[in-house]
């Protein structure tokens, strides 16, 4: 846990606002980097959807809007795919946390998970539709349904290790809820 | 873990959060408009990440190939047995292409055929694969400073893989014939080499084995017809090998393809737009071109007995004069083994 002392100290309240962004675009890196493990049979998890939503919740203060939306963006540009759509996705899957950050916040064990696997349902959702709707514009038809799910499927199992791995960064780096400060 | 966070009842995020929802969309409508400059900055990324890529290949390769071993360990029996089998179709098939080349050139010689262009490549390695919910692609160690440029065809030992659609300096990207966004016109031929080549276009959708939509739905295909691209539009040359027709079970039919872009480590980028050799001159014969010397016009008779008296070329006198005067021999075809016989009773 971090001192008050420490706490308070400018040079460590900008790393704090800059931790969250780091790690949602080290999730994003890390996802994307494009080496095929199993040989392409299951896609990357959104590992960058898990600290936005982590830090939405807890510190809402150093996951802003804003750095949602550089999350988002970043993973449009480096999973290829037509852009701005996972932009989109996690800025709105971050309003729904915002809207409902009790109903969310309050889950533990299992309920957790579930918890956040409704946001990577919404998150996935936008992103299909989104791209529903440009294909449909350019007379294309619907992209295939199979590989979205496989990607929430993987996301979501990703979670529990993921969110270990944030909830520690959080507590040796951050260390207060939004409350304490 | 969830219970023992202290959550902040209202923050003041809302009219922020309005605006970044919008300038989320228009993203997404700029991307649409003006692809190309995600494009760049995605070109950019990769180039910068190639160092790292390529040292990431090899231990992640082998992971593959210790996964991939476990799994193919209980099956090793069967798939001998399959390999011997098909092994042995193979050799008879050899036989035929050996006994059909050898035609094919005699065939050449009596008509004169300028024969095809061959296309230059460029050989990359494979160093990423990405499988995302809306683009499958690759990632090759060849980029505009080693000639590959978007639209190019992509192939392996096997046949065609994709083509690239974004090429940074260093690196290339590459979509996968599988890819939702792929759609590429093929040439269908039937197996049995009876009845005519059907067009089609071949679209993926994200499975292993893209679906064929029909220019002419009067035609009738069978499994195992050969695919290959047919070179309309001008986009990727034709006759490159794609796969075999095969039935989705559903009245529809899809393209078993006969690359694994899964497992490729090494292709060739084809360079389509800048033929590699030069056109014959306009006054050339074809024979020429084809590598064949025209015939000599017969001499007028003074000179045909000048040259039986004495002047007859002698091959180690005059070498070159010997040439000219000998016929130069068509391209024979290679010698048939041994049971190419049996193969041409086969062919007829």
């Amino acid at each position: 846990m971090v001192s008050l002392e420490r706490a308070q100290s400018p040079r460590f309240r900008y790393l704090t606002a800059v931790i969250p962004m780091a790690c949602g675009l080290a999730g994003v890196l890390i996802a994307n980097i494009p080496v095929s493990v199993l040989g392409g049979l299951v896609p990357a998890p959104l590992f960058g959807l898990v600290p936005v939503y982590f830090w939405c919740l807890v510190r809402p203060d150093l996951m802003t809007p804003a750095v949602a939306f550089s999350i988002g963006f970043a993973e449009d540009i480096l999973s290829g795919g037509p852009p701005g759509i996972w932009t989109l996705a996690f800025v709105l899957t971050y309003a729904l946390l915002a809207r409902r950050r009790d109903s969310f916040a309050g889950l533990s064990g299992l309920a957790a998970v579930l918890g956040f696997a409704a946001a990577a349902t919404f998150a996935c959702a936008i992103a299909y539709f989104t791209v529903a709707g440009l294909n449909l514009l350019s007379g294309l038809r619907l992209p295939p349904l199979v590989p979205v799910v496989s990607e929430l499927m993987m996301t979501v199992l990703f979670y529990v290790p993921t969110a270990l791995v944030v909830g520690w960064l959080h507590h040796r780096l951050i260390g207060a809820s939004r409350s304490d400060v | 873990m969830a219970n023992a966070w202290k959550i902040a009842r209202r923050s003041n995020v809302q009219l922020p959060l309005i605006l970044v929802i919008a300038l989320a969309a228009v993203v997404v409508l700029l991307g649409k408009a003006q692809g190309t400059l995600f494009d760049q900055v995605r070109a950019h990324a990769t180039d910068t990440m190639a160092p790292v890529l390529e040292k990431l290949r090899v231990p992640v390769a082998g992971f593959d190939r210790f996964i991939g071993s476990i799994t193919e360990i209980f099956s090793v029996y069967e798939q001998n047995l399959k390999l011997k089998e098909e092994n042995a179709r193979l050799r008879q098939w050899r036989n035929v292409a050996i006994v059909l080349q050898g035609r094919v050139g005699r065939y050449q010689a009596l008509l004169h055929a300028v024969p095809d262009t061959k296309l230059n490549a460029v050989l990359a390695r494979v160093i990423g694969r990405a499988n995302r919910p809306f683009l499958q692609t690759m990632i090759l160690d060849a980029g505009r400073q080693n000639h590959a440029l978007p639209g190019q065809a992509v192939m392996d030992a096997r046949g065609m893989i994709g083509r690239i659609y974004l090429a940074g300096q260093r690196t290339s990207w590459v979509i996968l014939l599988s890819d939702l966004n792929s759609r590429i016109p093929v040439n269908i031929a039937p197996s049995s080499g009876k009845g005519g080549n059907v067009q089609a276009m071949m679209t993926g959708d994200n499975s292993a084995t893209p679906r064929l939509e029909l220019v002419s739905r009067t035609v009738i295909l069978h499994a195992g017809d050969q695919v290959t691209s047919s070179g309309d539009g001008g986009l990727l040359p034709a006759g490159l090998p794609v796969g075999t027709v095969m039935t989705d079970g559903a009245g529809g039919w899809r393209v078993a393809l006969l690359a694994d872009a899964s497992a490729s480590q090494d292709v060739e980028i084809l360079n389509f737009s800048t033929p590699p050799e030069t056109p014959p001159a306009s006054a050339q014969l074809p024979a020429e071109a084809a590598g064949l010397k025209p015939q000599v016009p017969a001499p007028p008779a003074g000179q045909v007995a000048a040259a039986q008296n004495g002047s007859q070329a002698n091959p180690q006198t005059n070498p070159q004069a010997a040439a000219q005067s000998k016929p130069k021999p068509v391209a024979p075809p290679a010698a048939p083994p041994a049971d190419a016989a049996g193969a041409e009773d086969v062919d007829r």
